[in-house]
């Protein structure tokens, strides 16, 4: 390949391919290029998009944090107890959101302190929180007792949801946080060589207990939002969530080794599995194709990453 | 030892990578028996020659033979199909695995899956009874120093018949006695009738070992003559195409005696917590604004350590580090509060972070100066970064180019520019120059020249004699974890600090062999 095109494909090829599937899609599919269907998916978008931004930072800094799911599970199922004791949805949504931030700065510390791999950490303590989780519900659906808590995510607002709006304010301070300041160079250092970046100054195991603190509130407040779209939440013990996030963010292209990636690079992933979706979708593809087709999709992505950074070198 | 035809003849061979032209028409004969030494600045086309030899790049044109005959060889794993075989820089070992298992892979002796372990021990036996290269055989290689495990690799390499074994810096990561021990391992390799490819910036090494030497320049071969015939100065002038009157820039010259003192050390000791072995125990200096004073040692003496401890990078057991006056808590971020900068052994593993850019690696320590409002101010960042990189002569396509696309000696400048922009009143400097062209040396001990002119305080970790000899107003000799010797101006000799690293029982210096 060119020797100059490829650091260019290599750098923007994910937001090549996806306009390429939007352009595709709008000139072969009907009803795609319709503002209710887009509206659709930046609305369905929203919980995932809110964990995944953070979770890439988490994954720059050289974490991995598997309990997103757990947390995305677990914050509503707090959230609505408050909102069902209380009738207060702002005091209830803030409680989902602290519950993940709690259980991300106790991911942090186990994984720098302790010094424990940080997807077997974050595994142990997803089993914690499912199990917390069954406690706090009484292994019951939880459902809103007022309208204020639904409101959270299903205002219409300048004709999008609140929901996606809290999404698209959490993506920019996410991707601010990673490309304009001071912490966000620190997190590139630390997952890109952590003691190279000791040696310099930066406080590694501080940054990196950010992260997971950061990336658990996150998926409380996605979990949140999602609970206010479909106004209930139920206890189980259900990964899929945590696969959704990690699917966008390494499809995007940040790498799982840490060190490389950006904020952007997951928003155009996590759109780039949307789009492929509402397109089977409105294509009326059986759901179980979906599945394996969705499946090779990541697997070319990201054999495609490591085969050009394989070439860059 | 002579034969008539050469083992593996390169002959006419080109090579671009991109627009650079790597190799340009080279022609060179390696023959069984033979040490050929490969010498040249970065980016001269050793390693893309090697590489050629080895079958990692095809060569655009010309050829490669084999006993004669032209060979097309399309991986590595022809290469080594066909007995030519590499040793990296970087070892290619599983350190959690014995000897003898990282020997035998992948050619194991077996019964259907089940793997004869006996038979593997026994042949890995022979082969270092058959070639004198003492390893413990069930130790695990992560256990083993690095001189072993380039042994462990070299086995590795005549379990699988090999006939011509490229090695690519195998002396970078070792330290003087156990490169020493390398090089008598290299001629008992030559003496079986390998033909051997030697790669190294470390000139005199090359003079020792080799019997031929090749010199590059440019993807050029410059010439090819025996190494008989060539020194130290030729084969510079050969490297550089120009006379180095010398390697050297004089030196600034020693502070006045009533000059202030930047860094005052008392009492430091330091037991490592998970073996109890001491460190270095008692050790106490001051150095002056302005001056340049060595630090050297066999290694384990305990140079690095003291370093690393003065820097805040460890704790030490007891004592006191001061500087300026104010005493350090031991603790990075105060150190560096303090004017204090790391340039560390490592810059691979505890320099650069490969995947950023020249700027990002720059400016990491520095980032709190370009505080603004939404973030960093880039554009500020930016115009530093360039006023440090050119500072110390950063060679670079642009600030937002990756390091890791820079060469060696400006890598190594990058360090320098982060530790400039800092503006320290102490540098501590571990193995300056390791891994480092003659031409990017000679401008990284202008650096640190221009630095103490300015008033810094200079801490060198040094093993090489020649550069500490050549840079510093003062050296501090340590051994067993202690300071045992002081020299001064004039006083700075190889012969003294060697006695003085080693100790007065020359016979034990004899049987440790080598410098530093």
């Amino acid at each position: 390949m060119n020797s100059r095109a490829l650091p260019a494909v290599r750098h923007y090829g994910i937001a090549v391919v996806t306009a390429v599937l939007f352009v595709l899609l709008a000139a072969t599919t009907d009803g795609f290029l319709s503002q209710a269907n887009f509206r659709n998916i930046l609305d369905q978008q929203s919980a995932l998009l809110i964990a995944a931004s953070f979770a890439t930072i988490t994954m720059i800094a050289g974490g991995f944090d598997i309990s997103a799911a757990s947390v995305f599970v677990v914050a509503p199922l707090f959230a609505l107890q408050v909102e069902n004791a209380t009738g207060n949805a702002a005091l209830a949504a803030a409680v989902g959101v602290v519950v993940g931030l709690v259980v991300g700065i106790a991911n942090g510390l186990v994984v720098t302190a302790l010094k424990v791999n940080s997807f077997i950490a974050t595994l142990a303590t997803s089993f914690m929180v499912f199990g917390v989780g069954f406690l706090v519900s009484d292994r019951s659906v939880l459902r809103a007792a007022t309208d204020a808590y639904p409101a959270i995510a299903r205002t219409r607002w300048l004709g999008i949801t609140t929901g996606a709006w809290i999404a698209a304010g959490v993506v920019a301070a996410a991707w601010l946080l990673l490309s304009r300041t001071r912490f966000g160079r620190h997190v590139y250092a630390s997952g890109g060589n952590a003691e190279a970046a000791r040696l310099a100054g930066v406080p590694v195991a501080r940054v990196k207990t950010i992260c997971f603190a950061l990336s658990g509130a996150a998926a409380g407040l996605a979990g949140v939002v999602s609970s206010s779209r479909s106004l209930s939440a139920l206890p189980s013990d259900d990964f899929s969530f945590v696969f959704g996030v990690i699917a966008a963010v390494v499809v995007g292209g940040t790498s799982i080794a840490g060190g490389e990636g950006a904020v952007w690079r997951t928003i155009a992933g996590a759109f780039f599995i949307a789009l492929m979706i509402n397109g089977f979708n409105l294509h009326q593809v059986d759901p179980i194709w979906q599945r394996v087709i969705q499946g090779a999709v990541i697997l070319g992505a990201v054999s495609i990453d490591a085969w050009t950074q394989r070439r860059e070198h | 030892m002579t034969s008539a035809g050469a083992l593996v003849s390169v002959r006419n061979v080109s090579k671009r990578f991109g627009a650079t032209d790597a190799l340009t028409e080279v022609s060179v004969e390696f023959h069984a028996g033979v040490v050929h030494g490969l010498v040249g600045e970065n980016g001269a086309g050793k390693s893309t020659l090697a590489g050629i030899v080895l079958g990692v790049h095809a060569p655009d044109s010309g050829e490669v033979c084999l006993d004669g005959s032209p060979l097309r060889l399309d991986s590595p794993a022809d290469g080594a199909a066909a007995g030519l075989v590499g040793v990296a820089q970087e070892l290619s070992l599983l350190p959690a695995m014995s000897v003898v298992d990282n020997v035998v892979l992948g050619t194991e002796e077996h019964v259907g899956p089940f793997v004869k372990r006996r038979a593997d021990r026994a042949r890995v036996k022979a082969l270092i009874a058959e070639h004198g290269l003492n390893v413990p055989i069930d130790a695990r290689v992560g256990s083993l120093s690095v001189a072993d495990q380039q042994k462990v690799e070299i086995l590795r390499a005549l379990g699988r018949r090999s006939r011509l074994v490229v090695l690519d810096e195998p002396t970078a990561r070792l330290a003087s006695h156990e490169a020493l021990e390398l090089r008598r391992t290299v001629r008992e390799l030559a003496a079986r009738g390998v033909a051997v490819v030697y790669v190294s910036h470390f000139l005199d090494e090359v003079l020792s070992v080799s019997d031929t030497v090749t010199v590059m320049r440019d993807g050029h071969v410059v010439r090819t003559s025996p190494a008989s015939a060539e020194n130290h100065e030729s084969l510079v002038e050969g490297m550089t195409g120009r006379r180095i009157g010398d390697a050297f820039p004089a030196k600034p010259p020693a502070p006045a005696p009533g000059a202030p003192v930047v860094l005052q050390v008392d009492g430091l000791s330091s037991t490592r917590s998970d073996t109890r072995v001491i460190e270095f125990f008692d050790v106490s200096f001051s150095i002056r604004a302005g001056e340049i004073v060595g630090l050297v040692g066999l290694v384990g003496a305990g140079r690095s350590e003291v370093a690393h401890a003065v820097y805040g990078a460890s704790r030490a057991g007891a004592g006191s580090v001061h500087v300026n006056g104010d005493r350090l808590s031991g603790s990075i971020t105060n150190a560096l509060a303090a004017g204090v900068s790391l340039i560390p052994e490592s810059r691979r593993q505890q320099g650069l972070v490969a995947q950023r850019s020249v700027r990002d690696n720059t400016t990491l320590p520095h980032l709190r100066h370009f505080r603004g409002r939404l973030g960093i101010r880039t554009r500020q960042e930016e115009r530093a970064a360039a006023v440090a990189c050119d500072r110390v002569g950063v060679r670079r396509p642009s600030l937002t180019s990756r390091v890791a696309t820079l060469s060696g000696g400006n890598q190594q400048k990058v360090l320098f520019a982060r530790a400039v922009m800092g503006q320290p009143s102490l540098l501590v400097a571990d193995e300056p120059t390791r891994g480092v062209d003659v031409g990017s040396k000679r401008s990284i001990y202008e650096t640190v020249n221009d630095m103490a002119e300015a008033g810094c305080a200079v801490l060198m970790v040094s093993s090489e004699l020649e550069e500490v000899i050549g840079t510093c107003h003062r050296v501090l000799v340590m051994r067993q974890g202690r300071i045992v010797a002081e020299f001064t101006g004039d006083e700075i000799v190889e012969a003294d600090l060697l006695a003085a690293a080693f100790g007065q029982t020359s016979r034990s210096a004899a049987d440790t062999d080598g410098p530093v």
